[in-house]
């Protein structure tokens, strides 16, 4: 009698659920925090994420015999439970490097964060961490110039950068925004940033803008003896248009461009960091939509995932998050990011979020920019927090000073090296920060201006997304 | 609502005038380029913008830097600007506002 295939009743877990498996150094590791439909076994469920986020979409045909699918296939290795959470549990699941097209996080994530995430055994799913191998860390480019380069670029040492979106988004010729930049500029921050919204509209198209903003550059570049940036926003509808734009701001002799890695996309990204870096440009990114990924803590990616594809894809700054101010977020999580997108090797920590080891090798690290929601009575805790290697950008808490922006620039920046001094000298910044803006004030009317305008201010939302322990 | 064609007047705008107009008035009081009776009300896009122009040419003399005016002008900027302060915020204006539409 010949054999009987019942086809589709295959439990995942005969193939794919591998208790005993030891990751090897060479496999890149993802750990899942899954949401099952009610009655599945973890143990089936968390083999059919490693499946369906691997080889289980393979159709089974005799070419299986040409293609091994005991090396290609993801091996679900670990399940845990989610402190404070019943609803779920951790998947960790280990996948072979050769899976993977080298160099690319777009061909990775097509399988991590592909169509397991409609599979009908799960409710929900949710990417908390990635750990990529170093042996796939070096076939991809990274920051097109890094930290260290960033500074030697801009001749600026030992203090956090500044920053400040221009406002309003709306409204602004080409040559008033230029304007807005050249004092800001000249006030004495070192960037200004395009909002993400400005691309190129009928009411300020880019080359104009360009222009006019490089002329604002040079002009407080010549008053101030320093280097000076604003982030020209390339941003644009295909990948050809935004090497266009790029093109130009070196051409003009812009330091540094702009792009929004997650609405532009990843090929398009690596494609820009690739130009930058051969072109001796930085790049800041900005991270639009990243809410939509990775605010439900039970579905999407987490951001430490998505400040680790950054760095691979490449980009200089990367918009990190707060901890402190109106938009704050988890103080133990985003120190977590920071260190991913900053430092060579990240150790396993799970009060910062950290589920794996990351070994970044020698590529270079991104800058955490602070923005949104902050200003000067913010300082002396953000410098604590982020260190000199960050940019702290401050827009309403620059643009919205009452003497205008030049006032507000120069108002952070006595705030920011007055903390940075007292925190050389030994003092407890978040301890002592009053009494260290009040005695910069005194020789600062811009700050004392500022002082006044902020005092009053408290925040106290509470924030959606936190480390689990912490849910009960 | 249909968009106004002309300015409401500093003393009639809203959070107090702590607006970038209102802060275009202001500065133009100290550097005297409009009588401190004048509010600009009544006045079109194109009149307030060449305020603008002007009140930028006199900033840029100094570095656009309020710590480098002249005594003088220094005086006169702390008096009116104080003044605008005070009553911005009895109008209800504070620093939180202009955080209000920040995102990251």
């Amino acid at each position: 009698m010949a054999k009987v295939y019942d086809a589709g009743v295959k439990e995942y877990r005969e193939t794919y659920w591998m208790p005993d498996y030891t990751p090897l150094d060479t496999d890149i590791l993802a750990c899942f925090k899954v949401t099952p439909q009610d009655g599945v076994p973890r143990e089936e469920v968390a083999a059919a994420v490693a499946a369906e986020s691997s080889t289980g979409t393979w159709t089974t045909v005799w070419t299986d015999l040409l293609t091994d699918l005991d090396h290609y296939k993801g091996r679900a290795y670990a399940i845990e439970d989610v402190p404070g959470d019943d609803t779920c549990f951790y998947a960790f699941v280990a996948y072979p490097l050769d899976l993977f097209e080298e160099g690319s996080v777009v061909n990775v994530m097509t399988s991590l964060v592909g169509n397991v995430f409609g599979f009908k055994a799960l409710r929900a799913l949710r990417l908390e961490d990635v750990r990529f191998p170093i042996a796939y860390v070096v076939t991809c480019n990274g920051p097109p110039q890094g930290i260290q380069m960033e500074r030697d670029i801009l001749n600026k040492y030992g203090r956090p950068l500044l920053g400040c979106t221009i406002k309003p988004k709306l409204g602004l010729s080409a040559k008033n925004y230029g304007r807005a930049c050249y004092e800001g500029l000249r006030g004495g921050l070192d960037f200004t940033k395009d909002d993400e919204n400005i691309n190129s509209q009928p009411f300020m198209r880019w080359r104009g803008r360009f222009d006019f903003v490089i002329e604002a550059i040079h002009k407080a570049e010549a008053e101030t003896g320093e280097r000076k940036g604003h982030y020209l926003n390339v941003t644009a509808p295909t990948s050809d248009e935004m090497m266009k734009r790029a093109e130009y701001a070196k051409e003009i002799g812009a330091p540094i461009i702009m792009h929004d890695y997650i609405t532009g996309g990843w090929s398009a990204n690596t494609q820009l960091a690739q130009w930058c870096q051969d072109n001796g440009m930085l790049l800041h990114i900005h991270r639009a939509m990243h809410a939509v990924l990775d605010r439900n803590p039970h579905h999407g990616i987490h951001f430490r995932v998505l400040a680790k594809i950054l760095r691979l894809s490449g980009g200089d700054h990367l918009h990190s998050g707060t901890v402190v101010g109106k938009l704050e977020g988890d103080r133990e999580a985003t120190l977590g990011w920071i260190d991913i997108m900053r430092d060579s090797f990240i150790k396993e920590d799970r009060s910062r979020g950290i589920f794996f080891d990351q070994d970044w090798g020698s590529m270079p690290g991104v800058i955490p920019v602070a923005s949104g929601g902050i200003h000067v009575w913010h300082m002396p805790a953000l410098v604590n927090i982020f260190g000199d290697d960050s940019c702290l950008q401050f827009g309403g808490g620059t643009l919205g000073h009452p003497w205008g922006n030049a006032a507000g620039a120069a108002a952070n920046r006595v705030a920011v090296e007055a903390c940075v001094e007292a925190r050389n000298q030994g003092r407890e910044l978040e301890k002592e920060g009053k009494d260290i803006l009040t005695n910069a004030a005194k020789h600062s009317p811009e700050l004392a201006a500022a002082m006044d305008t902020w005092k009053e201010i408290k925040f106290e939302f509470d924030t959606v997304d936190k480390i689990d322990v912490a849910h009960k | 609502m249909n968009k106004p064609d002309t300015y409401v007047g500093i003393n009639n705008e809203i959070n107090g005038g702590m607006t970038t107009i209102g802060k275009i008035i202001r500065d133009a009081w100290v550097f005297g380029i409009l009588d401190e009776s004048e509010t600009c009300q009544g006045w079109n896009l194109a009149g307030i913008d060449g305020v603008l122009q002007k009140v930028n040419n006199e900033w840029d003399k100094y570095g656009c830097l309020v710590s480098q005016l002249p005594p003088e002008l220094a005086k006169r900027h702390r008096e009116i600007h104080y003044k605008a302060f005070q009553q911005a915020k009895e109008a209800g204006w504070s620093g939180e506002i202009e955080t209000d539409d920040e995102d990251e």
